[in-house]
């Protein structure tokens, strides 16, 4: 048992795991500490509670970057003792990928969580002001349970938490551990995964856990307002933050959706998958309860629907990290982190926040200000809390399918989600979405409590029938009117929303700025929608296969896409409008890059348009991944992908050339012979060889030749599908022995040899080698064009734009208040 | 009634009637005798026999591979996917697909595989260590 093990670095692990401990402490007596300040000494200004939670937090967030700089130390010196180096990063890795192997793993994703939220606790014990107390009670609590999800500690038979401090010994069973001396055959750790090595990878996960993390705030103050009983005062300092969190968790998301349309290969931005679903759901009930404040905090009304989605959407943050890092979406999501042995512990923190939520609304249902005068209908805030309430039946939507897992697990039901499950997330979402963006465009019509009705309808009618042209437009022009009639209608939503805001806009600038926050976040909203249909719903497979053999007729008789289409090397394949060519290959390892060559050719048969594209595949540990690479246009984009090819091996870099002679004759067809002279040419499958003169001072390196020697060569021209190769095979008679020195083209899949002399004639025989179709080197490929894309990502940047703006107005109102 | 009585309802009713459409929109998980009984689209959660033959030729078919697949209760199925093999399929640990029978043959319109090795990569891999290790 007491083995001494050489080589391991144990002092930064335990120091690492000394820091983990101590921000667990330091947290919970904040937390005691924050907690006593609130209650003992209310009222009272200087309170020494408060100072001691204070210190309590600092203590925490100090010992957090330690942490993080004694795992850094640990990546970074390529320690493989550690599990967490070993599991995720390898001495191959570039540095600025070290720094996202921080966060690839479970254990650096709740570092950087707890990371942002100290940060986030940093600037409230600045700001909060009498709110410090109970909002940072809140926090330190938060903080607490983060710690735990770290701490790696066994408690009872039970190890709480993983910590990322865990030795490879002590995380994997194997009989090498028992040997003192394992790490010198540990060289080297099992590096990040291929796909993952992407600069969205550093930059994707620290905004997306911001996001999170920000949501806390909120919370954080509807929690204290119902428990200090001033149910009115914490909504004015809680939005900034919400508007804050939606920002943030907006932004990670699309960045996620970026990612993957950029440099992975589902083939699109958004997949419906659970764990993608799993981290909007926060994100659509904070929006949702970012209007509800609005609404509450103008006429007084809303107030329990405000609270309780403040409360929900923190709820939702840890149930969406539940159910990613559980392992329960095992069956149906591609991303999706197997259990680490936390099922239980995510299970617990779910609820302790959920519990905490109901308890203290239940507590205090008989006190909150609830009204019960009916709101005016033709006022701006009824119209936004219905907005709300259906953003938030979206989430609901949402939630309920893709938690199917959840309930068979808790039901014991075997229920499977939709088998077409995109089609039906895209159908019922996008009749929430219809409501939503017609009531983002109603609302802003009219005025706060109270409206002139005619003009109201006036102007609604114009601009809903003006958004109707627009759309009839762009539905015909893009091909819209081809789906389901759901799409139209949050076509012309958004469009509706659009034009709408953009005459808020216009009248911002006018002098009413106030609104031209929102207005421009929602012309960002409907953009984004526009995009995301037109993109989504008429995206075009253009690599259409209608070549392939038909393995059963039946088979083809089905309208089954056939996506994927084979094109061999300098082989010309039409595919739509486009003549597209693999032209080659340049590996710098483990990047083996395919160029793709398109063309345009106009009747006239000159070249329009001309681009090269170099979608790539990965080599890594003998696993392929691939990532497509796409021409961006201004109004749509052309997306490559190599779904396969036999240009490239798992274990590519061993080498192929050692074969012999004899081998590799096996390659190729039956040799055709042909009787040529200058001059002559020589037809075969894919084009024509030119004979093109014998030259007699062919050389052969490394064979000295004496004068009696001869060495002849054939200058040949080989032309294939546009292509000119210029070889010279070589016949030769050294010391009255025959040789002849055949020259392959590989491009164009041919051998080609110089084999006899004919002298009666005067003519030479020429073998020509081909490959058969199998052996030549092919991709197989999947092009999509996906139109008007731009719209997507530009209304998400003018959304985010927008989110700014209402978050300096609201904090200006703050100060003057 | 009061126009929010009025509204609750409608937000209950939206509510239920999401629920009844995700119900009836839903699959199920079952074997391929279930999916010889049926001819709506189901998921068939098996592994992969690594012994027959894996077949992917892209010079014949881009769009055809096919294999075997046994489900949870042991029956064995040949398999028909219209694309191309997914990468690294032969490492797969779980299936899970969706689709229908055709005949004797399933047809997949979608694969879901668990490859243990790209999320946990707790697989040791010891490549010199092997044989020094087996002399203790």
């Amino acid at each position: 048992m007491d083995t001494v093990f050489k080589g391991e670095h144990l002092l930064p692990g335990q120091i690492g795991q000394f820091f983990i401990v101590l921000s667990f402490g330091a947290a919970l007596i904040s937390f005691i500490s924050y907690y006593f300040a609130t209650t003992e000494d209310a009222g009272k200004n200087d309170s020494s509670w408060q100072r001691m939670g204070r210190i309590g937090f600092y203590v925490n967030s100090i010992s957090i970057l330690g942490m993080g700089v004694c795992l850094f130390y640990v990546i970074y010196n390529h320690y493989f003792e550690y599990h967490y180096a070993w599991a995720y990063t390898s001495r191959s890795l570039p540095v600025y990928y070290i720094v996202s192997g921080f966060w690839n793993g479970q254990e650096g994703g709740f570092l950087l969580w707890t990371f942002w939220q100290a940060v986030l606790g940093n600037i409230l014990i600045r700001r909060a002001k009498s709110w410090e107390r109970p909002v940072m009670t809140v926090v330190a609590f938060s903080q607490i349970v983060l710690a735990t999800m770290v701490l790696g500690v066994e408690i009872l038979g039970t190890r709480i938490g993983s910590s990322p401090f865990l030795l490879l010994r002590k995380a994997l069973e194997a009989p090498i551990f028992q040997n003192p001396d394992y790490l010198s055959f540990i060289k080297d750790g099992q590096g990040m995964n291929p796909s993952l090595q992407n600069y969205w990878m550093i930059i994707h996960p620290p905004t997306l856990f911001l996001g999170f993390a920000s949501i806390v705030v909120p919370f954080a103050y509807a929690v204290a307002g119902l428990w200090q009983k001033r149910y009115k005062d914490w909504v004015a300092p809680a939005i900034p933050y919400a508007l804050f969190a939606g920002m943030i968790l907006g932004t990670g998301v699309i960045m996620g959706a970026f990612w993957a349309y950029e440099s992975l290969n589902f083939g699109g931005f958004w997949a419906w998958d659970p764990v993608e679903n799993a981290s909007i759901f926060p994100w659509i009930t904070m929006v949702a309860a970012l209007h509800v404040l609005i609404v509450y905090k103008n006429t007084g009304h809303s107030y329990f629907t405000a609270t309780f989605l403040v409360l929900i959407s923190f709820v939702l943050v840890w149930y969406s990290s539940f159910l990613s890092r559980s392992g329960i979406l095992g069956d149906t999501s591609v991303h999706s982190f197997t259990d680490n042995g936390m099922f239980w512990q995510l299970v617990i923190s779910v609820l302790i926040f959920l519990i905490i939520s109901v308890v203290l609304l239940v507590a205090r249902w008989k006190q909150l200000p609830i009204t019960k005068k009916d709101e005016d209908t033709y006022s701006r805030e009824f119209w936004m809390f219905v907005g709300s309430v259906f953003l938030g039946l979206s989430c609901f939507h949402l939630l309920v399918v893709t938690s199917v897992p959840v309930w068979n697990a808790m039901f014991g039901t075997k229920i499977a989600p939709p088998s077409d499950v995109i089609k039906h997330y895209n159908v019922i979402q996008s009749s929430f979405a219809f409501v939503v963006t017609i009531l983002t465009g109603i609302a802003q019509f009219l005025k706060y409590k109270k409206t002139d009705v005619t003009r109201f309808f006036i102007t609604t009618g114009l601009y809903l029938l003006f958004a109707a042209l627009i759309t009839a437009l762009v539905v015909y022009g893009t091909g819209v009117y081809k789906l389901n009639a759901v799409f139209i209608l949050v076509m012309w939503g958004s469009v509706y929303s659009v034009v709408a805001n953009a005459k808020i806009l216009g009248d911002a600038f006018k002098g009413q700025y106030k609104l031209a926050g929102s207005a421009v976040a929602h012309i960002g909203f409907g953009l984004l929608l526009v995009g995301a249909l037109i993109a989504a719903g008429t995206s075009s497979v253009i690599s259409i296969n209608n070549t392939g053999e038909g393995f059963s007729p039946e088979f083809a008789k089905e309208q089954n896409p056939r996506e994927n289409i084979i094109v061999y090397r300098n082989q010309p394949v039409k595919m739509g409008d486009f003549l597209v060519t693999y032209t080659g290959d340049s590996i710098s390892a483990p990047n083996h890059f395919f160029k793709v060559d398109y063309k345009q050719v106009d009747a006239n048969g000159k070249v329009t348009n001309e681009f090269v594209l170099k979608p790539k595949v990965q080599v890594n540990k003998g696993q392929l991944a691939s990532s497509p690479d796409t021409k961006h246009y201004l109004f749509h984009d052309m997306y490559t992908h190599i779904t396969m090819s036999n240009a490239i091996s798992a274990t590519e870099g061993g080498s192929e050339s050692a074969h012999d002679e004899v081998d590799d004759d096996k390659n190729y067809d039956t040799p055709v012979s042909h009787e040529v002279k200058p001059g002559d040419t020589i037809k075969y499958r894919d084009g024509y060889i030119l004979v093109k003169a014998l030259n007699k001072e062919a050389k052969v390196q490394n064979i000295p030749l004496s004068d009696s020697d001869v060495a002849i060569g054939a200058n040949l021209e080989v032309v294939t599908h546009g292509n000119h190769y210029n070889v010279v095979p070589v016949y030769m008679i050294k010391n009255g022995n025959v040789f002849d020195f055949a020259r392959k083209v590989d491009d164009a899949g041919l051998k080609l040899r110089f084999s006899k002399v004919i002298p009666e004639n005067k003519k030479v025989e020429i073998m020509v080698y081909q490959q058969p179709e199998s052996k030549k080197k092919f991709i197989v490929m999947k092009a999509i064009q996906f139109p008007y894309i731009n719209f997507f990502w530009a209304g998400t940047i003018i959304m985010v734009i927008g989110f700014f703006m209402s978050i300096r107005r609201r904090k200006k109102e703050l100060k003057v208040v | 009634m009061k126009k929010s009585a009025i509204f609750g309802l409608v937000v209950i009713a939206i509510a239920i009637a999401v629920i009844i459409s995700v119900y009836s929109n839903s699959s199920t998980y079952g074997s391929f005798s279930d999916a010889t009984k049926t001819t709506s689209e189901l998921h068939i959660v098996g592994h992969l026999n690594k012994t027959k033959q894996l077949y992917y030729d892209a010079t014949k078919d881009a769009n055809y591979f096919s294999f075997y697949m046994k489900d949870n209760k042991g029956e064995e199925r040949k398999v028909i996917f219209t694309g191309t093999k997914p990468e690294d399929f032969e490492r797969s640990e779980q299936l899970v697909l969706t689709g229908t029978m055709v005949g004797q043959e399933f047809h997949a319109s979608k694969i879901l595989m668990k490859c243990p090795s790209k999320y946990t990569q707790d697989k040791l891999e010891i490549t010199e260590a092997k044989a020094t290790q087996a002399s203790i």
